[in-house]
């Protein structure tokens, strides 16, 4: 947690640099915005009970249009995975008198599909932080992966998101900006291998990218 | 505005390289490590049953024959084989007496086909062995791989010419070299360990 924190204050102070010696710059209120990032995923709670590392394997398209001051409404989908490797762990399938010792793969594919409402503090500036919710659902696939054996099993959910982030434009009349956010993910999703069950999966995102932006 | 671009072009590369990272091919799945893989009748009582016979060598099949492998390794298999037996109240049974059960380990490598069957004292040769459960079959034995089989000696089906087993261990990755004689032999125990209904009272 102590890097993602750092990596958010970074991220802002970089900004405010940035922000400090373009001061002054009046800037322009984008009419929309479209949206390509990298996003990291740190799962939590149940879903940590699968696979607890965090993964840098995902990104995010999406799209916002000003509707209202600083209000923006729009769409977010993306695609990222989790995964993890665990040792000698035995998996039990009492119907059938089975059971495995062995190294196994687990990893989860997460395909979110959501509408977006933000609202920007300060639409009109070179920097410009949000606040936003994404309501939605998601795709995902949960696979164990045991020698040449692929357990899996496919999921929808409804999804919320509130997230905070930051629109950071490359130049007072540049159409090309940077994004960062950071949002939690609570999902309906589960997770139920042989007795053993993960509800609620939840998340940490840290999305890292770049922004165009429409006048 | 190129500049720009390039770094555009170069991040997106990176993140969808970073995003599409594959999860690892069947070939390198893991199949070096030692799988431990058991399966009992879940029908069957093991109080039922109390003595049991094992030979003093491992089969070994391979594409072009199979032999009899008596070596250090085989002996510290067999041995570990018959304390985990011994502790779960089952008793070897003496020389040319018949057994409850007849342990038959096999050793597969590099083989495709599953043919052998031990000649149990001459009692049932070329009989059918039978799993009353649905088996774990692999599909390709290429990486040192031992059975373990529990065979059921007081039911015999002479008409369909049967032999029914009762438990059986698949141990992968077991003979390929690369592990230590305590890791071999912690994986028969695992065997037994994962399968604690394989137990008898029975006097």
């Amino acid at each position: 947690m102590k890097k993602i924190y750092s990596i958010i204050i970074l991220a802002f102070f970089v900004m405010g640099v940035v922000q400090a010696q373009e001061s002054g710059g009046i800037g322009f209120k984008p009419r929309s915005y479209y949206t390509f990032t990298w996003n990291t995923t740190f799962p939590m709670g149940d879903f940590s009970d699968w696979v607890n590392s965090p993964s840098p394997a995902g990104f995010d398209f999406g799209g916002r249009y000003l509707v209202k001051s600083g209000l923006a409404v729009g769409f977010n989908i993306g695609w990222s995975r989790v995964s993890k490797i665990y040792e000698d762990e035995t998996y039990y399938i009492p119907e059938k008198g089975l059971a495995i010792t062995a190294e196994n793969y687990r990893f989860t594919w997460i395909i979110p599909f959501q509408a977006v409402v933000a609202y920007h503090l300060m639409p009109d500036k070179l920097i410009s932080p949000y606040l936003g919710l994404g309501i939605g659902g998601d795709y995902m696939e949960h696979h164990l992966l045991i020698q040449e054996y692929d357990i899996y099993e496919t999921q929808w959910d409804f999804s919320l998101t509130p997230e905070i982030g930051v629109l950071a434009k490359f130049g007072k009349f540049s159409n090309w900006g940077g994004l960062v956010a950071f949002n939690y993910k609570w999902t309906t999703n589960r997770i139920e291998f042989y007795k053993n069950t993960s509800k609620d999966l939840s998340m940490l995102n840290l999305r890292v990218g770049v922004s165009y932006i429409i006048r | 505005m190129k500049t720009k671009l390039g770094f555009l072009i170069l991040g997106t590369g990176l993140m969808l390289t970073m995003a599409c990272m594959k999860y690892p091919p069947n070939s390198d799945r893991l199949l070096e490590d030692l799988a431990v893989i058991t399966q009992y009748d879940t029908k069957a009582d093991f109080n039922d049953y109390k003595t049991y016979s094992i030979p003093n060598s491992i089969t070994k099949i391979t594409d072009r024959d199979t032999t009899q492998v008596t070596n250090q390794l085989a002996q510290d298999i067999l041995n570990q084989i018959a304390k985990n037996m011994d502790a779960r109240g089952f008793v070897k049974a003496a020389a040319g007496e018949k057994a409850d059960f007849g342990v038959q380990p096999i050793y597969f490598q590099n083989t495709y086909v599953y043919t052998y069957y031990y000649d149990w004292w001459g009692y049932y040769p070329y009989w059918y062995y039978y799993y009353p459960y649905y088996p774990v079959y692999y599909s390709s034995y290429t990486t040192g791989m031992i059975n373990i089989e529990l065979i059921d000696m007081k039911i015999v089906d002479p008409e369909n010419q049967r032999l029914y087993i009762r438990w059986n261990a698949f141990i992968r990755g077991l003979l390929t070299g690369t592990h230590t004689t305590a890791e071999i032999t912690g994986s028969v125990d695992q065997a037994f360990i994962q399968t604690p209904q394989l137990i008898t009272t029975a006097q």
